[in-house]
């Protein structure tokens, strides 16, 4: 090794040197059996302190008039060097490549992708933000309130007094402390008007409640949608677009529907939008009682009554108001037969297999349906 | 309601052609939603008149009797039969051998009980009056043995009448109503209601049935009319058949003829023994008076039902039914013919409280037209006297009617009209559709006034919007071409808190695999008390949907654990998650507010530390992505009812020192007691209170920023007693401070054969750098120094 400043260098012996490292490098390189050795080793003998590195930070240190013939033969060491690295770097990558090559029939694409498992929303819940992001679409509000309710709100508010025969059609039930459990998504109506004063679009999609013995059809507890529309030029033309393109939303293909008229003591005219059934195509079943339509959206022009106790003047501004089955939507939806499956907790019934378990394989198709 | 289409011929010269089923469906797109549509098909030849000479039990054979029959052309056959209620002498439908109808095929001869049986006494159902099922059917003895009836009147179509469809519509209660739609819908004219005249029939000379109202409001109009001669004969064929087809059972000639009223027109009408009912007073009842309705019941009254006395004495309950004392019966020879109007209000709550819906009731309940009453009576006049020359009325009509109805008229403005409908509706084709329905359009000035006829002036139309709806359905709400409608732009405040739960959802369903459930809002009492809970003060419905379904829940966990005890059978994994409201009791209000619980469950042995860890990371996660923020978990001791919170395992989750919510795992006993099963899993579960969570803001999060020199890891792994809590060991390291220290993560826990028994590692990471300059060497070991210095003051052993 060449160490502080030197006044005159036998040549000779710096190629010498130079000659014993290249050759204990062939040595060693041919003994690397990876990249990586190779890798330490380029550090050992390049590296600031390697055993070609520290000749190359001492040329400094020869006297000038070599510095130059020492430089070169360095330089041209070093060179020499660095394709013995490459060389043996391409050598051993090369290897590798064919080493992999080999095992290229144990790599199996085709295995299915790992996932951790997945969880999921209530199939109400999924139809329900469809519904939610077509209305914010057009700019609607999205409201939510008590499911415990003033009687106030959920009846008087809405054109239906307490002698009203409309309040045996909603069969309520009625809290101890005097409030109802609400019988319609509707008192919100009434709360959103109040908070918001018109023009007002909103849409409610809550849990209602009513007092009902439960079978396959019928359920004391259940969704709806409402939506309210208060503008100053609001028709019934409009309500029916409006309720043609929310279920062509949800149901992602072209419905037929049928309008007629229904009666709400909080709507004025009153009409009921019938779609054309999911299940079987029109042609009449047990879903839709052979009818061939479900009722699926009770509706109407808001009664001046329910706009004067909302605060809004019906001299000036008109509206529609609809209350979507948004339960029986979301089963016409996921051809779910019998509606007491939504409350039940259990998952087999409410979750897709394909998020339950590992990948499916067999069968393709729905392997046991819904029945009773 | 159920519908005849034969009666409603007699009002609309309908199509010969007509299909029922398009009639019907264009009813529901017109006016009301049509069930069914059914045809009453008997298929009937060859039936004939009978007469009953003898009858004989047959003692071999119960509830048979051998009955000997008149059929005509002095012939006599015998035929058995079970037919009740046959006596000597009465008149009855007979199919001899040879005739035919659908239900039984040709009839013929048969040997019955051992004796030949000719031809049968025909039992009501086989001829389309299902209602009377094996009773045989009465004939007038007006009618000769032998006569041959018309098979056209058995056939018939009904349409059934969705009855909530028609809640607002008195005017539908009856056929006559019905047909005038119908004739609307058809564009034919409606007949005039056949009613007799009164007045020339009614002598001066007679007298009149006094009628005291004592509350008009109550009773806006009572009329009445006496007759002699009580009707013993049935009521024609013709007329309990069609009773037949609309649901109701033919019971005698007076009973039917009023009857035949009621779904004629929509009025009830009530006949009292005129001897015993001389004079009418309509007054409340006695608070605690005792009444027996013609049911045979004895009801105790309130004030707030409306009798109907006569000198004094309660008589009928107004509107609902008639009494037993005063009823129509053998000896009766006068008659107080009852045709009245009552508050719809009043009749409602005497029907609802004392648990008596009648077919009266249903109909006063609607708020009928007044100018019904007289009509009713002139219409059962039409009807009787033809079925029963015997009658002879025997009084002036007399009519109470202390409130007439206010004539409506409305006035309609063309431009809300064609807002409304979407187009203009000139005045010839307001006139055009509403016309026909009774309504009379009169020009005035820039709009039209519209006056309202009686039918339809009782609460149906009494504004601008009540008289558009009856053009705009008659214009067909399927004819109007849908467009979209325009509107102003405005803001909204957003609904924060329906935000924060559907993203709350979100993420709990895909950044973990949680899946939602939907419960019921009250707890199952028995479930609750199997498990040997007890949930404490609960809000409480009045009127729960069955027994021990009448607590309100205060939680979402009790209904989590029930669907994990539901789900178990099938999935070794659960995780479960609902959204809900959860009500608490208050003073003086109640309160409601919104929860999100969620419950994790494995089975396996000493997976609760992993589960635990699993839920408060998932929850840890929630609070990062929704407030930017750490919560904490503080342990705290649990909340007595609420035995799902273990006793030494329970946190309340914190925001800000602010509680937020709770977290638990079930602890054995309350796992062996929900299922033996459920000893070898893991349960956790949590339970956070979303509302007011919305008012938290959600600040940027803070970024570090690019480091211009490089930063170093290193790991320090630390030996401690396994009782000690982490928390402890990461409060200690909180307050190590160095001026290279950029931070401290922990990385992980390991208990194993590396390490002592009862002893685990704690490994954390830290970070270390300067921002002014890069770090030498001696730097980090300085630190390391440094660090393993201040860990070993703290007491631990540090892992090498």
């Amino acid at each position: 090794m060449l160490q502080g400043v030197v006044d005159l260098v036998d040549i000779e012996q710096l190629d010498k040197a130079i000659a014993e490292i290249e050759a204990d490098l062939t040595t060693r390189l041919t003994d690397a059996s990876g990249v990586d050795a190779v890798r330490t080793l380029e550090t050992g003998v390049l590296g600031k302190k390697g055993t070609l590195g520290s000749l190359i930070s001492s040329i400094k240190d020869y006297p000038p008039e070599q510095r130059n013939q020492v430089g070169r033969t360095i330089n041209e060491a070093k060179v020499r060097v660095k394709n013995l690295f490459q060389r043996r770097i391409k050598e051993l990558e090369s290897a590798a490549t064919s080493a992999e090559a080999a095992s290229a029939a144990a790599f199996d694409p085709t295995l299915p992708g790992t996932r951790g498992p997945m969880g999921s929303v209530h199939p109400v819940t999924a139809v329900q933000w469809e519904i939610e992001r077509a209305f914010e679409r057009l700019g609607f509000t999205v409201e939510a309130g008590p499911e415990m309710e003033e009687e106030y709100n959920n009846f008087d508010a809405l054109n239906i007094p307490a002698t009203h025969p409309a309040r045996d059609m909603q069969d309520t039930f009625w809290l101890k402390n005097g409030k109802v459990l609400r019988t319609h998504t509707s008192p919100v109506q009434y709360r959103t008007m109040r908070k918001f004063g018109a023009p007002l679009r909103a849409i409610v999609p809550g849990r209602c409640f009513r007092y009902e013995t439960i079978d396959a059809s019928h359920e004391n507890t259940f969704h709806q949608v409402e939506g309210l529309l208060i503008d100053r030029d609001i028709s019934i033309p409009n309500l029916i677009a409006m309720a043609r393109m929310l279920l062509e939303e949800v149901m992602k293909r072209e419905i037929e529907l049928r309008v007629r008229p229904g009666f709400f003591p909080f709507v004025e005219p009153g009409i009921e939008i019938d779609m054309n059934c999911q299940i079987c195509g029109g042609a009449g079943c047990a879903t839709c009682g052979q009818s061939g339509w479900i009722e699926i959206l009770p509706a109407g022009m808001v009664h001046p009554n329910v706009l004067r106790a909302g605060g809004i003047d019906p001299n000036e501004f008109t509206g529609f108001a609809f209350g979507l089955g948004l339960t029986r939507l979301a089963m016409m939806k996921y051809g779910i037969r019998d509606i007491r499956v939504l409350n039940s907790g259990d998952l087999r019934a409410l979750v897709s297999p394909a998020r339950l378990g590992g990948p499916i394989i067999a069968p393709r198709k729905k392997c046991c349906s819904q029945t009773s | 309601m159920l519908i005849s289409l034969n009666w409603i011929r007699d009002y609309v010269d309908l199509p010969d052609d007509l299909d029922p089923s398009d009639l019907a469906e264009r009813f529901t797109r017109t006016t009301a939603e049509v069930e069914e549509v059914h045809p009453i098909r008997v298929a009937a030849r060859g039936l004939i008149v009978a007469r009953v000479v003898s009858l004989a039990d047959l003692p071999d054979a119960r509830g048979l009797r051998l009955v000997s029959l008149d059929v005509g052309g002095g012939k006599t056959v015998e035929a058995v039969t079970a037919a009740p209620a046959l006596h000597e002498g009465c008149s009855v439908v007979y199919a001899p051998p040879g005739s035919s109808v659908a239900a039984y095929g040709e009839i013929g001869t048969a040997t019955v009980a051992g004796r030949t049986s000719t031809g049968m006494i025909l039992p009501g159902d086989a001829m389309g009056i299902a209602m009377a099922a094996s009773e045989a059917i009465f004939v007038s003895d007006a009618m000769e043995p032998g006569e041959q009836l018309c098979p056209e009147d058995f056939e018939d179509w009904v349409i059934e009448v969705d009855n909530k469809s028609m809640t607002h519509r008195p005017d539908l209660w009856g056929h006559y109503g019905i047909a005038r739609e119908i004739a609307a819908i058809v564009g034919r004219p409606l007949k005039p209601y056949p009613v007799a005249n009164l007045e020339e029939l009614v002598s001066d000379g007679l007298g009149q049935v006094e009628i005291a109202i004592a509350d008009a409001n109550a009773c806006p109009r009572y009329s009445a009319l006496l007759f002699e001669g009580v009707p013993t004969e049935p009521a024609p064929l013709w007329m309990q058949l069609r009773l037949g087809h609309v649901g109701m059972r033919p019971i005698t000639g007076l009973v039917d003829l009023t009857n035949y009223i009621m779904a004629d027109l929509g009025q009830p009408m009530h006949a009292f023994d005129a001897e015993k009912v001389s004079r009418i007073e309509v007054d409340w009842a006695q608070d605690g008076e005792r009444f027996t309705t013609l049911d045979g019941a004895e009801r105790v009254l309130t004030r707030e039902e409306l009798m109907i006395k006569s000198a004094g004495h309660s008589v009928a309950l107004a509107g609902v039914m008639g009494g037993l004392e005063t009823e129509v019966s053998e000896g009766t020879t006068t008659l107080l013919l009852e045709s009245a109007n009552f508050s719809p209000v009043t009749i409602r709550k005497a029907a609802i409280r004392l648990g008596l819906r009648t077919d009266a009731s249903a109909r006063f309940e609607k708020s009928l037209d007044p100018a019904h009453t007289v009509l009713a009576i002139e219409r059962f006049v039409e009807l009787a006297r033809p079925m029963y020359p015997d009658m002879r009325i025997t009084s002036r009509l007399s009519d109470g009617f202390p409130k007439p109805l206010e004539p409506i008229t409305v006035k309609l403005d063309p431009k809300h009209i064609a807002r409304t409908i979407g187009r203009d509706v000139p005045t010839e084709e307001m006139e055009r559709l509403l016309h026909p329905l009774g309504f009379e359009v009169v020009e005035a000035g820039e709009g039209v006034d519209v006056s309202v006829p009686s039918f339809r002036a009782t609460g149906d139309v009494s504004i601008e919007d009540d008289v558009i709806e009856e053009i705009a359905r008659y214009i067909g709400y399927n004819v109007i071409p849908p467009t979209m409608p325009r509107v102003s732009i405005r803001r909204f405040e957003p609904n924060a808190l329906h935000e924060l739960e559907q993203r709350t959802l979100e993420y709990f369903t895909t950044a973990h695999p949680f899946h939602e459930i939907q419960g019921y809002l009250w707890y199952d009492a028995n479930w609750l008390s199997q498990m040997g809970i007890d949930p404490g003060p609960c809000v409480e419905l009045a009127n729960p949907a069955a027994e021990g379904l009448h607590l309100m829940r205060r939680s979402l966990v009790p209904g989590l654990l029930a669907s994990v005890a539901k789900n178990r059978f099938h999935f070794p994994v659960l995780d479960i998650i609902e959204l809900g409201s959860v009500f608490e009791r208050g003073d003086p209000e109640d309160w409601e507010f919104r929860h999100v619980g969620l419950i994790s469950a494995r089975r396996g042995k000493r997976v609760e530390q992993e589960l635990y860890a699993d839920l408060k990371g998932a929850i840890e996660g929630w609070a990062w992505e929704r407030f930017s923020r750490t919560v904490a978990f503080v342990p705290a001791p649990p909340t007595p009812d609420r035995p799902w919170e273990h006793p030494q395992r329970t946190a309340e989750i914190t925001i800000d020192g602010q509680a937020v919510g709770r977290m638990s795992v079930i602890d054995l006993s309350l796992r062996r007691v929900i299922d033996e099963h459920l000893t070898s899993w893991g349960i956790a579960w949590a339970e956070l209170h979303s509302s007011g969570l919305e008012r938290l803001d959600r600040p940027a999060e803070p970024i570090d920023g690019i480091w211009e020199y490089p930063r170093i890891e290193m790991d320090f792994s630390v030996i401690v007693p396994s009782a000690m809590r982490y928390q402890q060991v990461a409060e200690s390291l909180t307050a190590f401070d160095h001026p290279l220290l950029k931070r401290v993560r922990y990385v992980g826990c390991y208990e194993g054969d590396a390490i002592e028994r009862d002893r685990r590692s704690l490994t954390f990471r830290t970070t270390v750098g300067d921002d002014a300059r890069t770090l030498v060497d001696e730097d980090a070991n300085a630190f390391r120094r440094a660090f393993e210095e201040y860990l070993q003051t703290c007491g631990y052993e540090m892992r090498r």
